[in-house]
């Protein structure tokens, strides 16, 4: 599964900024099929952010997330900047020129830039609005041509009504519920007025599924599938426990057959022994459907646990991005260090002495005139580094 | 170590409506000065009932059923609510899982953290005269009976000095603040003065008078007499100097020369003063109140060797003799009495060991040994005898179950069978009811009695112990105690706590706890910080008002790693500077490693394992604990993560035996039958599982547990 290398979500340059607050500034990563993804950093660095920004709960500022290569959202804020920025420097330059030729060219060049950005926010706009339109138009298209074969045969009214029951539900489906979120916390995630039935049911109801007895079949083989039984299907979120609650959180997410599942902390605000549970359900299904997940979590020995790549995240910004056997052997970034060096183990004799390393980026980084940019330092192992750190990067890997 | 807080025996039931949930079934622990205790267990193992009945907030439909929580010779659980108000946040503080629902979000920080502060400080001031008083009193009795009344204008005498004790510290401690500000003072100078100097002699300086003015400023703060008295003088010149060259400097700008010259000398004049050692300052505010002269202008080594010398001669040995004598006496008094308890209580313990107790033999018997052992106790000892204390309140307690259990048990008895017709009705109509008839609660006569008799022998136990341990005591030491615990009232008689010194206070309390800018955060809300300052900040307020004992309710759950070990460290930091004893709950043992002295593993309402964070991590016995190690991932698992199957038990019905068996894979069939009691394993370590049992097959732990020590210590010796 993970020599797969068919990229599942590939998000460039995103940016979402909330007034001046740039809580995810210039993130890009890219997910294969079937790997898990981790997103560590300390709270308020924008991981949740990205997430949400990824299945589309904000509209990003700019930059761009293609999900299996359809671009699903897209910022217009960078074309933006470079109209205004092409504007200022043509005043700038027109004041300067003195020949007639001269501005008619400084001219010409800004309409060109303009209209290449116009075209480009136009683009977006239309993508950002129509990707799903596009998506069921296909789905309708792949629906009609196959029972229009088979009605041909002669047409019997079942036939018919499973036809405009598709019909129906391709007309419905939207390209983004095939990422799902899992939330942090279980509680306050699940209406305490539905019934576990109606809250696991309710994405497959909107996606124009009418059939009651197919909906129950779903949520049972859902129910069985998360360890809980038939029976809870009748009963409220707050009959069960934390961890229970958590499963339907998860059967609630994989009713809708997501290719990616975005897993927001999912394990933070349960107990250890719940912990494990979840954990191990979430890794059986993984397996099974072949899930490509991202998980976001700030634990990191969980994240170690779960995941096949780990980006960490500072502020904003990416800044160490490695398999998770790479990142946590050799550990690149300054802020990587003192992250792993602030988790705690079960171990008292070594804890006793564990010295963390503090992270302060102004005595850490001199960026004043060469700015950083993430790079990679060795085969799939990216730090965000200007050129003198680049250098003393590749020498320790290569040390190594 | 000395035991800050013993539990013994602690039972806790809520009364709901399905019936009894039983949320503490009988745990023990103790808490030694400056020891953390962490208790670990999943939610709902009655960890946070624990400690919220030692800080007595519990929900209004808790039942105490038994136990004690002795803390300074009191039984927490049986003392009223006025005097729980003296110990709750004063000497027992707790820090909340969720920092922002634990602070008001429309007070500022600042009136926050000063409010208990002000709100106490009279109280305490209050409390403090009246334990200064009555201890002084005492104390001055004992000396005169000690001297026999031969001499009684000494006796007077002693004691006219013994009441201005409080006098004189009240001026030592005026003085010492006096002379803490104007060191501070010195410092904060010499620390300028180099950053000073350092950017004159680059060249490159900013602000250079109004840097200097300060500098000056604080200079002459420092010359307080004790400070610099030998070199005022010069000082003072140096500063006038300093002080006529300012205007040239300013116009100049590239002279320094002069300048820095006499800012050096400066420097070295107060670093010298800093580095001194501080007077004496107890034998000053003696020599000052009650000398009658002017103290000698002398070197601060030879002036506190007068002083002192001053402070023995007239009042200090006098005092810590006529001390010791008083409380040789008033020990030998209680050794007397304490013989007599022993004979009395042996002598009524019949009484209590009959197979149906009367109620008025009894309540004479009890009267009878409560007047005794209160004779016993020694009233001038500082470490109070909790046993003796709490023997009255407790003993008494048990009787009142033990009579009122029986008229209770009727109704009880009614509702119980009422119950169980409705449910056979039920059942007889072809019905499954979806409740069940919760157990009639019936008190245990037997164990009852077993109670009330065991503390009597544990009394007569402990006091012949104590009258074995006759010949060992340490008097001059016990004197020494006395002096410091008068010092310690005396000044809390004097500290007044004004809002301008609270908030002085505070902001010294944010700056121990890590704010950078607690001038600035002082007027800010809680919604402007960040979860790991407000979490601080709730750290702040529970030292506010200096604590023995700090209980951190998760505190670090809701935090993120980098924070959370920031907060772990500052825990663990206060913890040793100030001496706290520290009751840390959670449920993440990797957290736990960095923390605890001792462990105690709590899983349905009872401690399973107990023992020191060595014993739990290297050597844990519990499956239980097992099972918790093995569910949390470290760095270096792979393999699946053993969760622990199934939920807690329901403890409406809790199991008849081991609460753990039915998750536990290593169960046997005795665990389903009885209840596993503490096998002891070593001196520290015990644990509540019948695989210890002697006949018990032998079980390893799990792999997962076993490889991540041997490979813990594989990298801990490199």
């Amino acid at each position: 599964m993970q020599e797969n290398n068919e990229t599942l979500l590939r998000v460039e340059h995103l940016c979402q900024y909330f007034g001046q607050n740039k809580a995810v500034d210039d993130v890009s990563f890219e997910i294969k099929k079937g790997e898990v993804f981790g997103l560590v950093g300390e709270s308020g660095c924008g991981k949740t952010t990205t997430g949400r920004s990824i299945i589309k709960l904000y509209d990003i500022t700019s930059g761009n997330v293609y999900f299996k290569g359809i671009r699903i959202a897209a910022g217009i804020g960078s074309y933006k900047k470079a109209i205004e920025d092409a504007k200022n420097e043509y005043s700038e330059k027109v004041k300067a020129a003195t020949d007639e030729s001269e501005k008619k060219r400084l001219k010409d060049e800004l309409d060109r830039i303009i209209s290449e950005n116009k075209e480009n926010i136009k683009r977006a706009e239309y993508d950002r609005n129509n990707c799903d339109r596009e998506y069921s138009d296909e789905l309708v298209a792949k629906v009609k041509k196959e029972y229009e074969a088979k009605l041909a045969n002669g047409s019997n009214p079942e036939l018919v009504a499973e036809y405009k029951n598709e019909l129906h539900k391709a007309k419905h489906t939207k390209l983004v519920t095939q990422i799902q979120m899992i939330f942090q916390d279980p509680i306050a995630s699940l209406d305490p007025r539905m019934t576990v039935r109606e809250i696991i049911s309710e994405g497959l109801v909107i996606q124009g599924e009418r059939n009651k007895k197919v909906i129950d079949e779903k949520v049972y083989e859902m129910l069985e599938l998360v360890g809980l039984v038939r029976e809870h299907a009748s009963r409220y979120p707050h009959e069960f426990s934390g961890g229970q609650r958590q499963r339907i959180g998860v059967a609630r997410s994989i009713i809708m057959n997501p290719d990616l599942i975005i897993a927001d902390e999912p394990v933070s605000a349960l107990d250890v022994s719940i912990q494990a549970q979840v954990i191990n359900l979430l890794n059986e299904l993984r397996h099974r459907f072949g899930l490509t997940i991202l998980f976001i979590a700030h634990d990191l020995s969980v994240v170690k646990y779960f995941s096949d790549r780990i980006g960490v995240m500072y502020f904003g910004k990416m800044v160490e991005l490695a398999s998770s056997d790479e990142l946590f052997r050799n550990p690149l970034h300054p802020y990587t260090k003192s992250l792993l060096s602030a988790i705690p183990l079960p171990d008292p004799i070594y804890e006793k002495q564990r010295q963390r390393i503090v992270y302060n980026p102004l005595a850490e980084h001199d960026y004043t005139v060469d700015k950083p940019s993430l790079r990679e330092v060795c085969d799939g192992h990216f730090v965000q580094c200007n050129d003198a750190e680049f250098e003393k990067y590749r020498k320790i890997v290569s040390r190594n | 170590m000395e035991n800050k807080l013993s539990v013994r025996n602690l039972t806790i039931s809520f009364s709901t409506s399905n019936g009894k949930v039983q949320a503490v079934r009988g745990i023990s622990f103790d808490l030694a000065r400056g020891e953390t205790l962490s208790i670990v267990g999943e939610s709902g193992s009655g960890k946070s009932v624990t400690s919220k009945a030692i800080l007595g907030i519990l929900a209004g439909n808790a039942i105490i059923e038994g136990g004690e929580i002795i803390y300074d010779g009191r039984d927490l659980l049986k003392i009223s609510e006025e005097e729980f108000h003296k110990i709750r946040g004063d000497k027992i503080a707790m820090i909340f899982q969720d920092p922002m629902s634990s602070l008001n979000p429309i007070v500022k920080i600042g009136k926050q953290l000063t409010e208990a502060m002000i709100l106490k400080g009279k109280a305490r001031q209050k409390e403090s005269r009246e334990t200064f008083n009555s201890y002084l009193k005492l104390l001055c009795e004992r000396m005169i009976e000690a001297e026999g009344g031969k001499d009684a204008a000494r006796a007077a005498e002693i004691t006219e000095k013994c009441k201005n004790f409080d006098q004189f510290e009240r001026r030592h401690i005026e003085l010492e603040a006096k002379y803490n500000t104007a060191h501070e003072a010195a410092s904060e100078a010499v620390e300028e003065i180099d950053e000073l100097v350092f950017e004159m002699s680059k060249n490159a300086v900013r602000d250079t008078v109004f840097r200097t003015k300060q500098i000056l400023r604080q200079a002459r703060q420092a010359v307080s007499e004790y400070v610099v008295n030998d070199k005022a003088a010069r000082l003072e010149e140096l500063c006038s100097k300093l002080n006529a060259m300012l205007g040239s400097i300013k116009k100049s700008g590239s002279d320094y020369k002069a300048a820095i010259e006499s800012l050096n000398e400066l420097s070295e004049i107060l670093k010298e003063a800093v580095e001194r050692t501080s007077p004496n300052f107890f034998a000053m505010g003696y020599c000052l109140t009650f000398g009658g002269k002017e103290l000698p202008k002398l070197p601060v080594g030879e002036l506190n060797k007068y002083m002192r010398r001053e402070l023995d001669d007239r009042f200090m040995l006098d005092f810590i003799a006529g001390a010791k004598r008083a409380l040789e006496l008033s020990a030998a008094r209680a050794y007397e009495n304490k013989a007599e308890a022993v004979r009395l209580l042996s002598e009524k313990l019949p009484i209590f060991e009959e197979k149906k107790l009367e109620r008025d033999k009894c309540d004479a018997a009890l009267k009878e040994l409560c007047t005794a052992v209160e004779a016993s106790i020694d009233k001038l000892e500082i470490v109070k005898d909790s046993l003796a204390y709490t023997f009255a309140s407790g003993l008494k307690s048990e009787l009142d179950i033990y009579f009122g259990a029986i008229g209770k048990n009727k109704v009880e008895e009614k509702k119980h069978d009422h119950m169980q017709a409705k449910y056979d009705r039920i059942v007889a109509a072809g019905k499954t009811p979806d409740w069940k008839v919760p157990a009639a609660q019936i008190t245990n006569l037997d164990l009852v009695q077993e109670n009330i008799k065991r503390q009597i022998n544990r009394l007569i136990e402990h006091f012949n112990e104590s009258l074995a341990n006759r010949d060992k005591r340490d008097y001059d030491a016990e004197t020494v105690a006395v002096i410091d615990f008068l010092k310690e009232n005396a000044s809390g008689v004097v500290n007044h706590v004004t809002p301008r010194i609270a908030k002085s206070k505070a902001i010294k309390l944010m700056e121990e706890v890590g704010i950078s800018e607690p001038r600035k955060r002082y007027n800010q809300y809680p919604f402007e910080f960040s979860g790991g300052m407000r979490q601080r900040i709730v750290i702040a307020i529970a030292l506010a008002a200096n604590p023995d004992i700090l209980i951190c309710d998760e505190p670090t759950t809701a935090l993120d790693v980098t924070i959370q070990s920031q907060i772990l460290e500052l825990i663990n930091r206060l913890k040793r500077e100030r001496h706290l004893s520290v009751i840390f709950i959670t449920h993440d043992l990797g957290v736990v490693a960095n923390m605890a002295d001792k462990i105690a593993v709590m899983y349905a309402g009872k401690v399973v394992e107990y023992g020191t964070a060595e014993d739990i991590f290297y050597h844990a016995a519990h499956p239980y604990t097992w099972a918790l190690l093995s569910s949390m991932p470290d760095l270096d698992t792979n393999e699946k993560l053993e969760a622990i199957p199934g939920t807690p038990p329901n403890m409406i019905y809790p199991p008849i035996g081991d609460a753990f068996a039915p998750r536990n894979k290593y169960a046997m069939k005795i665990d389903f039958e009885r209840q596993p009691p503490m096998f002891k394993i070593s001196e520290t370590h015990s644990a509540a599982t019948w695989l210890l049992h002697p006949d018990a097959p032998k079980v390893e732990p799990p792999k997962i547990v076993t490889d991540r020590i041997a490979r813990m210590k594989a990298k801990r010796e490199g």
